[in-house]
């Protein structure tokens, strides 16, 4: 028995070692196929949920040869995933996910509580995304790695918001016409980014989401889009981006999705690998694919977003579209959120208001 | 030998016995305990951040938006509360004190009505009554020409509406068995002085059974007040909060920030005050019941009111019960179930019907959560059995002081919520044991919840079964040399083997049903079934979580069978 369990604990000691060196693909991909099995965790509305992780993991085992098992259980929110991780870790606990997805805010909440494992992403991904002024989609500490870019807008069902009732400006999902009628997060999606200085500051979004609260009949996760397409709601305002809604449209729902005139905000998708992950080389080898022009393509397909800083991207043609109109751009970058103080307070903020009717 | 027969049933009680029964009562204890020392701390728990402090009272009982979370809850109940005695009620009179016809059928549909999740009802409800999405306000709209649909479910009323159509199968459980009881000869003795029934009903059977229904209002109330399925799936998307759904945004918070356990811990301990105060109103009702009791006894043979041609009326009532209560709701889902995307009900819609949903499974999370449940639906009800036998045991034989502890222990958890219980179990996971034992993620935390929550019904039942037994024969068994589990196992489980596999099957079906606690315990390898569709309902998945649920159906309904027949065989009822 005692043999055993030297064995064992070499094994594994083993394995954390190959991990610690796995800085090229060969030897990711062999770290990888010991584990056999990569859990993933997160909203069945992002990244195309079950289905998309299923596509992603046999995709990814054609291309790298290997026969990883994937787990997928629907999780919650992106923030809240972010904090079981960040919970599990300081118990001492395996992580829920063995690769992480999320966005920007949960990216920061996970490196300011520094449960991120620093990979050598640098190293093994061969084709680079481009980097767009100081954003780099691959983190220089290798915690995180930009995968994805989503557009924020508003969502709309093309039942009843037609023609020249679909928003063009912030403003306009205010109209009494909507009252009762639309939706909004519980999480104020795109309006958090609003209330920056670099967007339309506090002052102002607080007085507008003030408005949207009385203005709204209830919340929605971001990529519920059957309960536009159902008629629940006729309006989300505002999106975490307009990525489900190329999707659904693929199906024939009846659902839109407009970005407004004052501009926009970039929603990055970032992937980390936690510490505590039970199989952080699957998780490498999941992030390495994502990164891949396959990978790509497949996100494309199963969740309607890729990353703008490729060449060939389908959100960078939608994106030179808003620029070409003037509007403002925002990348929402862990970095850049970490540059405003006060940026979690005033979410929470904004999100009291929109949970009080 | 007499010894130790004496030493069983005078006062001295057997130490192992002691020991299996103190077992549930130690982990309900630490339970109830974490919650009140969570409820004393801020920071992120388990780190050194962590400090002691009253803030999180002050900080719950001076925000507003708390009081009206407690005064939703409060007409939530209520209204469930209502509705459950409105329709309950009337039916289980209808079956102990009339000639209606059909009264097999008529059990069947309304105990089994209980054995249907929530879950199902309150999807279902969506569908039928939701302000815009509504069939029923789609209809109105088009009938009246409104703007709006005239009927809101996702409000705490409308909700308690929805609660209450799910309690009234247990409304009708708990005051059957009160009618059955009540002797006729008051009722009898009216109309021989020319009291019409009416009259009869309101001056002398309502007065008599005013105990029996106090006491299933408080039951049902205590359930009410905890319940978490209706109001999340109703009240979360429409900003209606209630305690439960309360606690679990701040257990799992959508948006910025920690999990505010420090705050769950004071709306916890709350909800154990209320529901301690409401478990000992309804042991003193229970107590006072006998002032009401008019001599039963042998020869005893109520009288039935003939109903005559009202028996359509009665069985036109009872199905439409039967049809917007479980019936409607399941086709509603069965509808979501086959369209790609969900639009309202219509002909036209339905031409798009498809197994997108089916085919596109993710089967192996369906099966995981499957394996989880049939994990728990076999373990838990065992387990219950035999802890509830030893604590039953014991209450009822043992003539020790210790006998009273457990009675007041067993019936502890009916009067605590199972979130309490659930977040309980998850912190202790986590903070306390989670490096030594490896209880967080794995099944065996929600196993211990559910057999915890469940140990008061079927001691319970337990208790009456074992009273029914003289010691006569355990005392024979034991003077012909047979030891204390032998006693057991070829004496008293022959005899009380119909409560024995009731309460076996109807916790196998609770569980099987269950999603509070595995909504709050529930990972990634132990999710069970409810949790599966309860997940893709809240990311928005309907049509997926409406698959998931006509297949659990699929496989509820045989053991629903087995129920009814094992229930209709050996007449057993839940109380």
């Amino acid at each position: 028995m005692k043999v055993v369990r030297v064995l064992a604990g070499a094994l594994s000691l083993l394995t954390l070692a190959s991990y610690a060196r796995a800085a090229t693909l060969a030897e990711l991909i062999e770290g990888a196929k010991k584990e056999g099995v990569l859990r993933g965790q997160w909203g069945q509305a992002s990244f195309g949920g079950s289905e998309g992780f299923k596509e992603i993991v046999s995709a990814m085992n054609k291309k790298y040869k290997t026969d990883i098992k994937g787990q997928y259980t629907p999780g919650p929110d992106m923030q809240a995933l972010m904090l079981r991780v960040i919970q599990e870790n300081a118990a001492g606990q395996p992580a829920s996910t063995d690769v992480y997805l999320g966005n920007a805010q949960a990216m920061l909440d996970g490196l300011n509580a520094k449960v991120m494992r620093p990979t050598t992403y640098n190293q093994f991904i061969q084709d680079k995304p481009a980097t767009e002024g100081k954003f780099n989609p691959i983190a220089a500490d290798g915690t995180h790695v930009a995968f994805a870019t989503a557009v924020v807008g508003v969502q709309y069902n093309t039942n009843f918001v037609k023609g020249n009732d679909i928003p063009k400006k912030i403003e306009d999902v205010l109209n009494p016409k909507w009252k009762g009628k639309i939706a909004s997060t519980p999480y104020a999606a795109g309006i958090r980014e609003f209330a920056t200085p670099d967007f339309l500051g506090r002052e102002k979004v607080v007085d507008f989401t003030r408005k949207l609260s009385k203005q709204i009949a209830g919340l929605m996760r971001c990529g519920e889009v059957e309960r536009i397409t159902s008629g629940e709601f006729i309006m989300l305002a505002f999106t975490c981006g307009g990525n489900d809604v190329n999707v659904a449209r693929r199906t024939g729902a009846p659902v839109g999705h407009a970005v407004m005139e004052e501009g926009t905000v970039l929603h990055m998708r970032y992937a980390a690998i936690p510490k505590n992950s039970r199989s952080p080389n699957a998780a490498g080898l999941f992030i390495h694919f994502l990164m891949s022009a396959e990978g790509q393509e497949l996100l494309w397909r199963m969740d309607g977003l890729d990353l703008h800083l490729f060449p060939g991207s389908q959100t960078k043609r939608e994106l030179d579209r808003v620029r070409a109109a003037k509007g403002k751009v925002i990348i929402n970058s862990p970095e850049w959120l970490a540059s405003f103080k006060d940026y979690t307070a005033i979410q929470k903020e904004l999100e009291n208001i929109l949970r009080q009717k | 030998m007499t010894s130790r027969i004496r030493g069983l049933f005078s006062g001295g009680t057997s130490p192992a016995l002691l020991s299996l029964a103190a077992l549930p009562m130690a982990v309900i204890l630490v339970l109830v305990i974490a919650m009140f020392w969570v409820s004393v701390q801020k920071g992120a728990l388990g780190t050194p951040s962590a400090v002691y402090t009253l803030t999180n009272y002050s900080a719950v009982f001076g925000d507003p938006f708390v009081v009206s979370v407690v005064v939703n809850t409060l007409i939530f109940t209520i209204s469930a509360t209502l509705v459950a005695l409105a329709i309950g009620l009337p039916i289980a009179w209808l079956v102990e004190r009339t000639t209606l016809p059909g009264k097999t059928f008529l059990y069947a549909i309304m105990t089994l009505g209980l054995l249907i999740p929530g879950i199902y009802t309150a999807m279902g409800w969506t569908l039928i009554a939701h302000p815009r999405i509504g069939l029923l306000n789609r209809w109105l709209v088009d009938l009246f020409g409104l703007d709006d649909g005239p009927i809101n479910i996702a409000t705490p009323i409308g909700m308690g509406f929805v609660q209450g159509l799910s309690l009234a199968a247990l409304a009708f459980i708990l005051t059957s068995q009160m009618f059955r009881a009540m002797n006729p000869s008051l009722e009898e003795a009216a109309r021989v002085h020319g009291m019409g029934y009416g009259k009869i009903i309101r001056r002398v059977t309502l007065p008599l059974a005013r105990p029996g229904i106090l006491a299933a209002v408080i039951y049902i109330f205590t359930i009410g007040i905890a319940t978490f399925d209706i109001p999340a799936i109703l009240g979360l998307g429409n900003r209606v909060y209630l305690l439960s759904t309360f606690i679990y945004l701040k257990v799992h918070p959508q948006g910025a920030g920690l999990p505010e356990y420090g705050i769950t811990g004071v709306v916890g301990a709350f909800m154990i005050v209320v529901a301690g105060m409401l478990t000992l109103w309804y042991g003193q009702v229970l107590r006072q019941g006998h002032r009401f009791e008019v001599v039963t006894g042998k020869g005893y043979k109520p009288a039935l009111i003939p109903l005559g041609r009202w028996s359509i009326f009665a069985w036109a009532l009872i199905l439409g019960y039967a049809l917007i209560s479980k019936l409607i709701p399941l086709l509603l889902i069965a509808y979501a179930a086959l369209m790609p995307y969900f639009v309202p009900p219509s002909l036209e819609a339905m031409q798009q019907f498809s197994m997108t949903h089916f085919y596109g499974m993710d089967w192996e999370l369906v099966s995981r959560g499957l394996k989880n449940t049939v994990v728990l639906v076999a373990v838990v009800p065992l387990a219950v059995l035999l802890l509830a036998f030893t604590i039953s045991w014991l209450i009822v034989r043992s003539r020790s002081r210790v006998r009273y502890l457990l009675e007041f222990g067993a019936f502890l958890p009916q009067a605590l919520p199972e979130v309490i219980l659930a977040i309980g179990a998850l912190l202790l996971a986590l903070f306390v044991i989670g490096k030594n034992v490896p209880l967080y993620g794995s099944v065996w935390i929600i196993a211990i919840v559910y057999i915890v929550a469940r140990l008061a019904f079927a001691t319970r039942a337990l208790n009456g079964s074992l009273l029914q037994i003289h010691r006569e024969l355990e005392e024979a068994a034991f003077v012909s040399g047979l030891s204390t589990a032998r006693t057991a196992w070829r004496v008293l489980f022959p005899l009380i083997r119909p409560t024995l596999f009731s309460v076996w099957i109807w916790t196998a079906l609770l569980v099987y049903r269950e999603l509070t606690a595995a909504v709050f315990l529930a990972v990634h390898d132990n999710i069970t079934l409810p949790a599966v569709i309860w997940s893709y309902w809240f990311s928005g998945s309907i049509n997926k979580a409406s698959a998931v649920t006509l297949l659990m159906t699929l496989v509820l309904a045989p053991l629903i069978f087995i129920a009814w027949w094992f229930g209709r065989r050996s007449q057993v009822s839940l109380n």
